[in-house]
C-alpha cells in the first residue's frame, strides 16, 4: 500500500520529533519538516504532501497566514492545525484560509491518525483500489504476453508514477481505454530493445536483418495483444465495466515527454534481458 | 477512409472554439496521407472505439499551444508549456473529441473516447493508422492546428 506523504510546519524541534514519532508504524510518512512559512510553502510545492500538520506560532508569519500561501499554490492542500488554543475565532479563520481540521495540543496519537486517515482516504482507497484491480492485471498481462511473444522471462514491478509525465527515446505505443475507468497505456522502450524485440520476434538472425518498420510494428502489434489481455484480465472480474481498447497511435523518435494531467498513473516496468520494457497506466481522476 | 465520418471532427473544432473565446477557425488544406504524421512540438492523440474505431491527432506547435492554453485561461499570460498550459491543451482535446463523438452519435454510430495523451517534443513520427488518414490544417487567429484522423466504421 502507499504510504501517504505528510509534512510537518513546526519551528520547535520537540514538536516535529513528537510528531514524527506518532506517525511511525502507520500509513504515513513524514516527507518534509519545515520550520518556518518560507521553507512550509518551498517544500510544500517541491514534494507535495498528501497532508500538512500546521503549528500556529512560526517565526516569519502564523499558521493561518502559512496555510493561505500553501492553498494559493495548491486549492485543494489538506491541511491540519495544531495549536496550543483552540477557540471560536482561531477555527472560523483557519477555516477561511482552508485549514480542514483543528488539533489541540498536547497531541493523542489515535486522534491524529484517525484525522490523518479521514483527510487522506479519498486518495489512499483510490488508488489502492487502482493498484489492485485496475493496474496489477495489466503488470500480469505485460508478464504473460513478453513470455508468449518472445519468451522472455521478466521481473515486473508496479509503482504509483508521481511524476504525470513520461520521457521516451524510442518507442511509445499509445492505447486508449474506454468504459470504466476511462484512460490508456503506453508501453514504451528504447531504439535498442525495439530492435531486438523485434528480431526475436520475427525469428531473424541479426539485428541488421530488422528494418525499423519491422521494428516498430513488432512493439505495435504486441502492444496491442498486451494491453488487450490486460483489459480481458479485468473484465473477466468485472462484468459491468467495458473496459475497450482503442486502435494504437505510435510515436517513435527521441526525447519527447508524454504528459499525463489529471491521471492517476502507474509505471508498470519489466526487466528483460533485451532491456527494459515499460507500460505506463493512467486512469482518469475524479470520476 | 470515409469523408462523412471526418466531418464530425472538423465540424467538432469549428463549433468548440469559438466557446472557448476563439474567433471562428478556416478549414486551409486537407489531404488523404499514406506516411508517418510529425510531431510538430505539441501533439495530442485522442482514440476512440465502439462502432467507430480510430485516432485523432490535434498537432501544433509549441508557441500555438501556448496561445491556446492562454486565451483559454482568460489572457492569463503563458511564457512556459508548464502543466497548467499542458493541462488546458488537454483539456481542450477532450472537449473536441467528446463534441466529434457526440456529433457522430448524431449520425447512428456509438462511441467512446479515451483519455488525451499529450506529447512535446519535435520531428518525432506519429504513426495513428496502418491505411490512410485525413490531414485537415486549420487556421485558428493566425495560427495552425493540424487534425490528424483515422477513422474507420466497424
Amino acid at each position: 500500500m502507499e504510504k501517504d506523504k505528510v509534512m510537518i510546519v513546526d519551528d520547535s524541534k520537540i514538536s516535529c520529533a513528537m510528531l514524527a514519532g506518532s506517525l511511525k508504524k502507520t500509513n504515513f510518512e513524514v516527507c518534509a519538516t519545515a520550520k518556518n512559512a518560507a521553507e512550509a510553502v518551498q517544500f510544500y510545492a517541491e514534494r507535495k504532501p498528501a497532508v500538512v500538520t500546521m503549528d500556529m506560532n512560526l517565526p516569519d508569519a502564523d499558521g493561518i497566514e502559512c496555510s493561505r500561501r500553501i492553498r494559493a499554490i495548491d486549492p485543494d492542500a489538506k491541511i491540519v492545525m495544531i495549536s496550543a488554543m483552540k477557540d471560536a475565532s482561531l477555527v472560523a479563520k483557519g477555516r477561511e484560509a482552508g485549514i480542514s481540521a483543528f488539533l489541540q495540543k498536547p497531541i493523542n496519537t489515535n486522534d491524529l491518525i484517525d484525522t490523518l486517515m479521514i483527510l487522506c482516504q479519498s486518495k489512499v482507497g483510490k488508488v489502492a483500489v487502482l493498484r489492485e484491480s485496475y493496474a496489477k492485471p495489466f503488470a500480469r498481462a505485460l508478464q504473460q504476453g513478453l513470455f508468449s511473444l518472445i519468451g522472455v522471462h521478466s521481473e515486473v514491478e508496479v509503482e504509483l508514477d508521481e511524476r504525470h509525465f513520461l520521457d521516451v527515446s524510442g518507442i511509445a505505443v499509445i492505447i486508449g481505454l474506454t468504459g470504466y475507468p476511462v484512460g490508456r497505456a503506453i508501453v514504451s522502450m528504447e531504439a535498442e530493445t525495439m530492435r531486438k524485440f523485434s528480431m526475436i520476434m520475427m525469428d531473424k538472425e541479426n539485428i541488421e536483418d530488422v528494418t525499423e518498420e519491422e521494428a516498430s510494428e513488432s512493439v505495435e502489434e504486441s502492444a496491442n495483444i498486451i494491453v488487450g489481455r490486460g483489459v480481458s484480465n479485468i473484465n473477466d472480474v468485472f462484468k459491468d465495466k467495458e473496459m475497450r481498447i482503442t486502435p494504437p497511435g505510435t510515436i517513435c523518435g527521441s526525447n519527447i515527454r508524454i504528459a499525463s494531467p489529471k491521471l492517476t498513473t502507474f509505471c508498470i516496468v519489466a526487466k528483460t534481458r533485451i532491456g527494459d520494457i515499460s507500460m505506463n497506466v493512467g486512469f482518469a481522476e475524479g470520476d | 477512409m470515409d469523408a462523412k465520418l471526418v466531418n464530425p471532427f472538423v465540424d467538432a473544432f469549428t463549433t468548440v472554439m469559438p466557446q472557448m473565446g476563439f474567433p471562428e477557425p478556416k478549414r486551409v488544406k486537407m489531404g488523404v496521407q499514406n506516411t508517418n504524421a510529425v510531431g510538430l512540438g505539441v501533439s495530442v492523440i485522442v482514440g476512440f472505439t465502439k462502432q467507430i474505431r480510430g485516432n485523432v491527432v490535434y498537432n501544433m506547435s509549441e508557441d500555438t499551444a501556448k496561445f491556446i492554453a492562454s486565451t483559454m485561461m482568460m489572457g492569463m499570460p503563458v511564457a512556459e508549456f508548464d502543466a497548467m498550459a499542458q493541462s488546458a491543451i488537454s483539456e481542450m482535446s477532450n472537449m473536441l473529441t467528446a463534441n466529434a463523438a457526440t456529433n457522430l452519435t448524431g449520425m447512428g454510430f456509438e462511441v467512446d473516447i479515451s483519455t488525451p495523451s499529450l506529447s512535446i517534443g519535435k520531428d518525432f513520427q506519429v504513426k495513428i493508422s496502418d491505411g490512410q488518414y485525413l490531414t485537415v490544417e486549420m487556421e485558428l487567429a493566425g495560427h495552425m492546428v493540424e487534425l490528424d484522423i483515422a477513422v474507420e466504421q466497424q
